[in-house]
């Protein structure tokens, strides 16, 4: 094998650059079917055949073999013979991914098997062929010089195909000594000029002329021959080559013999034509590059794309293999295989601009060591300044060095979605977006497997089978989006598909037979957190675990890698419409954003990455504030309560203060700080903080150490989040903002698992980083699920107190100044204000001209005991409608629309016309019944519903069964239901109704219910009713004092027929009646 | 010439003498980065008890051992003669603080004896040998055991 360093490393480089775009190509090739973009093809042909080229000349047998038979296939799509179908892509990509593989071990590369790539090309390559052409793309032959030496075993079909093309076919020796070193030549270069002229069929160095580096005489020639044809006319050929003609042979059809070799034998380069002895004599010995045959450790540029698992397997074992016979023969180091240390591509104006940068410093330092040898403090701050400029313009820039784009990772995927999905049979696309944005290396690499495992997760579980997406009606093709984008210095990357979303249930289910939770904690859990159980270790969604995701390794060692890298993951996923997985990463590891706080004596750093928030509890709020459930201290934000973790407490930090007496610091024996207050007062005697604000000053100056003073009485709380964990860290005190370097921890630090590292800070001192994961766990903090639902539960059982009282809205107004009177909203029509002057007396009635008509006019005195309307130039009425006629009240400002609990006294101030009082901001506030009212000043208005109760009781009473819990409504409610010649049985509650309901069911017409009621609620009940054969025909009609559209919803659910509001009399009626009557 | 030098080399060894309680005990110079007298440590809350810190050495962060501890004899009593020496291991930095640093001596590989299971109270296993030398007996410490966590 050739094993000059410097070229085989160009080629190397060169080559991988080729491969690295073919995938893309390939695929777009694919899409394209039979519209073939030849420009596309060309492409990829041309990288197959420089690789080729190159490898011939090099030695690299296996992969000229290889590249050779793809780029044959290549050659026919190219000549529109052939179609790029699916499967013959496939074959392509399988071949190029070798090659690349290849590539990467070029050492082992001869000892590797590509038998099975080549025979799979070789019948594309047949299958296109006529019949009798199909020996010739196996077949070998050899040429035989007019000098009788003999070139073996070149590709039949090769020769064939130049020809065809009308092409001249040269057998070209060089000597890499005379013709092309000497010459100040490269080897690689001479191939690329040939190649724009013709093409390189075959090229071969005689390695045996070389001789070995115990034979001591340097070799004189390497002969280096190539095989070329080229539409460049015979003649022409020595300026072409620019070599004597004897080395140059035009191979006429006659030299063609077939070849008799055996299967499998190595095709060797002809021997050399001795040359006269006086020019071998003359010759030096072969420059360095020659003379190196120590072997080289393969140059690995790192932007290759990793190789598919399948493929990488059985080649890591060959790998071995060829190590361990190495080892055996005692030649080359068994590392000569490794990959050696990481390269990468840097642009040039990056690397001027650090240039530029770096010059920059040193002016600047010059400057400033003038400055302080002067003893110039203007200069010294100038250079200084100029110094800070500079350094951080380097940061970036050296940073912007690291950073990739994330489409060397992102295109990837489209091959990975595009082989899986063939192996699954589905069909899906895969859509990029933000191949743009820029990422650490170090990131990038870590988050490759992860970000495999979930679009491979995605394919494999997530998007259903072809005709189980049809049956569903969703698009047959399913789709899987790869999104990253910059947001709040963070990168995220998004993976959504529009597949069968995550099954909550199945989840929590596998998560309990695999005994990670248990059922009584699965039953506690929201479908958000059922689906966060994905994340467990040891959980894999796989049911029957398949070759593409079932390896073993769940969704939580993604977790676990993203963590490493500081990353964080969510799972977003509708059943039925498909999952949304977003990954939120910082752009880089190295230098990261802190908030720097203290406990103690020390300053610690929180990566701002886990930060939320900073709060700051005032001491005369700790009290009200902090709350203490079970064990734990909790701190209520924004009606969550967020658990609170005492970093001082969590490490062990023993924490001392100075006495302001003895000037000697003590511990600090405090513990919990929901009591600090009442403790600080009892143990040192001292009085609260309020008191003391005068002599604090004074103190302070006495006393800067002392925390225990006002100002830092106050608790300080940094809210932290990582991973399942959120809490408020309590520290001593939150300091600024900065940016850090991360550095690693020594290895006896490594099992202190609270820390992520340290970093040096401005005043050289070293502060620990901190892990809040690892900090919550070592709390034993619940994760913040589990602190949301306790939160959500304290949340839940405030409202249910709310909603065990009936809330309804009510309109607040006057008549005396001093007299309040509510009427509920409902039934009001609108409020208008009159000048006093319109108002006419007529009748003895006073009415208003009111749009078009005439409105009447009442003040509560006239049917209450109350209070008289003070006189006043303008008059506000509220208008109510009432069996669809209006009249308006007049009364007294401020009217004012409330929702208040409905706690009436309906038995201390109920009289004519008030239903009862109850207290309303602080007002004793009487209910006025507007019905009563109207019945009162116009009894016929309800002639109609009198001559019906009549008949009513002619034709037999109807019976309504009327659940409720309210005293007042029901009394109420009952009340107008008799008025109108209905029998009325009440239920306090929809238990009781349910009784009642079974013991009276026979003579029940229809039932009434509320909804909020202890023991049975008014939902419930209906269901019972609606379920229940015998009475599912009974019509329900539901009372409530706020209907919300949620309530509505579930109502219809459960079979609710119709909705009234409470005190909505006519309504409600209307409808009993209606229902009644047919 | 040359090979006489490195016999020489060979045959006899630097060593850079210190304190540990009572107990003197010598490291191979070549071992050591350097020795100073920085103690603005950081303490680190949950390291092992030896821990007494984290030390930022021009930009590197070293962790600085209570030899004393480390060894199983008392704390290093806090005093003015203190000081760190900075060892290189594993790749990484680690700072041994002492109670007081002594002479370096040179010793002939062939006059360092085995270490007897125990000397002046530290357990024989810390050590490669000793030196017997005419005023003292200087136990050499095996670094690698010495850090072992």
């Amino acid at each position: 094998m050739f094993e000059d360093d410097e070229t085989l490393q160009m080629y190397i480089e060169e080559s991988l650059e080729h491969l690295s775009d073919i995938e893309s190509d390939l695929l777009t090739i694919e899409e394209g079917g039979e519209d073939i973009d030849i420009d596309l093809v060309n492409n990829v042909f041309r990288a197959a055949h420089s690789i080729k080229g190159g490898a011939g000349f090099m030695g690299l047998t296996t992969i000229k073999n290889l590249a050779h038979s793809l780029e044959n296939v290549l050659d026919l799509i190219r000549n529109m013979e052939l179609v790029p179908d699916p499967d013959r892509i496939s074959v392509l990509l399988k071949g190029f991914d070798k090659l690349e593989n290849l590539m990467n071990n070029i050492q082992s590369s001869n000892d590797e098997d590509v038998s099975d790539h080549v025979q799979a090309l070789a019948d594309i390559t047949k299958a296109s062929l006529p019949e009798e052409k199909h020996d010739l793309v196996s077949g070998v032959v050899n040429l035989e010089l007019t000098d009788g030496r003999v070139f073996s075993q070149v590709s039949q079909y090769d020769l064939e195909q130049r020809k065809n093309e009308g092409h001249f076919i040269f057998l070209v020796e060089y000597d890499l000594i005379n013709d092309i070193h000497r010459q100040n030549k490269n080897p690689i270069k001479l191939l690329e000029t040939l190649e724009k002229t013709g093409s390189i069929i075959e090229s071969r160095i005689d390695f045996e002329s070389v001789g070995t580096l115990e034979t001591w005489t340097a070799p004189t020639r390497i002969p280096f021959q190539i095989l070329y044809s080229s539409i460049i006319e015979p003649d022409m050929a020595d300026t072409l080559f620019g070599l004597n003609s004897d080395a140059i042979h035009i191979i006429s059809d006659d030299m063609i013999r077939v070849s008799e070799a055996a299967e499998g034998s190595i095709p060797q380069a002809m021997p050399s034509i001795e040359k006269p002895a006086e020019q071998i004599a003359a010759v030096e010995p072969a420059p360095a590059p020659i003379e190196q045959t120590v072997a080289v450790q393969p140059p690995v540029v790192e932007e290759i794309p990793v190789v598919e698992e399948q493929v990488t397997a059985p080649v890591i074992q060959k790998k071995a293999t060829a190590k361990a016979n190495r080892q055996e023969n005692g030649t080359a180091p068994a590392e000569v295989v490794s990959k050696s240390m990481g390269s990468l591509r840097v642009n040039v104006n990056l690397l001027d601009t650090l240039m530029t940068l770096a010059g920059e410093l040193v002016l600047s330092r010059n400057q400033l060591l003038q400055g302080i040898s002067s003893s110039n403090g203007k200069a010294t701050e100038l250079a200084g300044q100029r110094i800070d400029m500079i350094t951080s313009e380097l940061q970036e820039t050296i940073m912007q060095t690291r950073m990739q784009p994330i489409a060397s990772i992102f295109t990837k995927f489209t091959r990975v979605v595009r082989d899986l999905s063939k192996q699954l049979g589905k069909s899906i696309d895969l859509a990029i977006e933000g191949k743009e944005v820029e990422l650490d290396k170090t990131i990038l690499e870590s988050i490759n497997d992860p970000l495999t495992h979930l679009v491979r997760n995605s394919v494999d579980h997530g998007i259903e089978a072809t005709h189980l997406r049809e049956k569903i009606g969703k698009p047959k093709t399913g789709t899987i989006t790869l999104k990253a984008f910059h947001d709040a210095g963070q990168v995220n990357i998004v993976i959504s598909d529009d597949g069968k979303g995550l099954d909550p249930e199945r989840i929590s289910q596998t998560a309990v037979k695999k005994g990670l939770r248990s059922e009584q904690q699965i039953a506690e859990m929201s479908d958000k957190e059922k689906t966060d159980l994905i994340l467990l270790p040891g959980f894999s969604t796989a049911e029957q675990v398949t070759d593409v995701s079932g390896r073993g390794v769940g969704m939580d060692v993604v977790v676990t890698n993203l963590e490493k890298l500081g990353g964080i993951i969510e799972i977003d996923s509708t059943t039925g419409k498909g999952t949304t997985i977003q990954i939120k990463l910082p752009l880089t590891l190295a230098i990261i954003p802190s908030q720097i706080i203290s406990v103690g004596k020390e300053q610690y750093a929180v990566p701002q990455v886990n930060l939320d928030e900073l709060l700051r509890i005032p001491a005369a709020q700790v009290k009200e504030k902090i709350e203490k459930v079970g064990d734990a201290d909790v701190v209520r934000l924004r009606g969550n309560l967020l658990p609170l973790l005492n970093l001082s407490e969590v490490l062990g930090i023993k924490k001392t203060y100075v006495h302001p007496d003895d000037n000697v610091e003590h511990e600090d024996r405090r513990t919990a700080i929901s009591d600090r207050r009442s403790f600080q007062m009892n143990a040192s005697g001292r009085p609260l903080d309020g008191q003391e604000r005068d002599s604090d000053a004074q103190q302070n100056e006495r006393q800067g150490k002392d925390r225990r003073y006002h100002a830092s009485s106050a608790i300080n709380i940094a809210v932290v989040s990582a991973g399942s964990y959120k809490y408020g860290l309590v520290v001593d005190e939150l300091k600024d903002s900065e940016e850090i370097v991360v550095k690693p921890l020594g290895r006896h630090l490594k099992r202190c698992s609270g820390y992520a590292g340290a970093t040096i800070m401005g005043d050289g001192k070293v502060a620990l980083i901190l892990d809040v994961s690892n900090l919550g766990q070592m709390a034993e903090l619940t994760t913040m699920a589990e602190t949301e639902r306790v939160s959500k539960a304290a949340r839940e059982a405030e409202e249910a107190k709310e909603r065990a009282r009936d809330k309804a809205s009510l309109l607040v107004f006057k008549n005396d100044e001093n007299e309040h009177f509510a009427a509920p909203l409902n039934l009001v029509e609108r409020i208008e204000r009159i000048t006093s002057s319109s108002i006419e007396l007529v009748g003895g009635k006073k009415v208003v001209q009111y749009r078009g008509g005439t409105l009447p006019l009442y003040e509560l005195s006239q049917v209450a005991n109350v209070g008289t309307l003070p006189e006043r130039e303008q008059q506000e009425i509220i208008v109510f409608k009432v069996k669809n006629r209006e009249l308006g009240l007049m009364v007294t400002p401020p009217v004012d629309a409330v929702e208040v609990s409905m706690d009436i006294d309906d038995s201390t101030l109920k009289q004519a016309c008030i239903n009862g009082s109850m207290i309303i901001e602080g007002h004793t506030t009487l209910l006025v019944d507007i019905f009563g009212l109207v019945k009162e000043l116009n009894p016929d208005w309800f002639e109609e519903e009198k001559a019906a109760a009549a008949e009513m009781t002619e034709d037999g009473q109807k019976v309504i069964l009327f659940a409720e819990d309210s005293a007042f409504f029901r009394n109420q409610v009952k009340g107008f239901m008799a008025e109108e010649g209905y029998k009325v049985i009440t239920a306090e509650d929809g238990a009781i109704a349910w009784d009642l309901l079974d013991k009276h069911k026979d003579e029940i017409d229809i039932i009434v219910t509320d909804l909020e009621m202890p023991n049975m609620d008014g939902f419930e009940l209906t269901e019972r009713i609606k379920t229940h054969p015998e009475f599912s025909h009974y019509k329900v009609i539901a009372l409530t004092s706020l209907a919300s559209d949620a309530h509505v919803a579930q109502g219809e659910k459960v079979g609710i027929d119709a909705y009234e509001i409470k005190l909505d009399r006519e309504n409600l009626m209307k409808v009993i009646r209606r229902y009644l009557t047919f | 010439m040359n090979e006489t030098a490195n016999a020489i080399k060979a045959r006899s060894m630097e060593l850079a003498t210190f304190y540990v309680g009572k107990a003197l005990c010598g490291i191979d110079i070549l071992n050591i980065q350097e020795i100073n007298k920085h103690f603005e440590v950081t303490t680190v809350p949950q390291a092992a008890d030896y821990v007494v810190g984290v030390l930022n050495l021009r930009g590197r962060i070293v962790t600085i051992l209570d030899l004393g501890k480390k060894l199983g004899l008392s704390q290093i009593e806090e005093d003015k003669n203190n000081r760190n020496i900075i060892v290189r291991s594993q790749d990484e930095h680690i700072g041994l603080m002492v109670d007081s640093i002594s002479d370096v001596v040179t010793a002939d590989t062939d006059r360092i004896e085995s270490s007897p299971s125990n000397i002046n109270g530290l357990k024989g296993k810390y050590f490669q040998g000793v030196l017997k030398t005419e005023t003292s007996l200087i136990g050499i410490l095996d670094i690698e055991e010495v850090l072992k966590e």
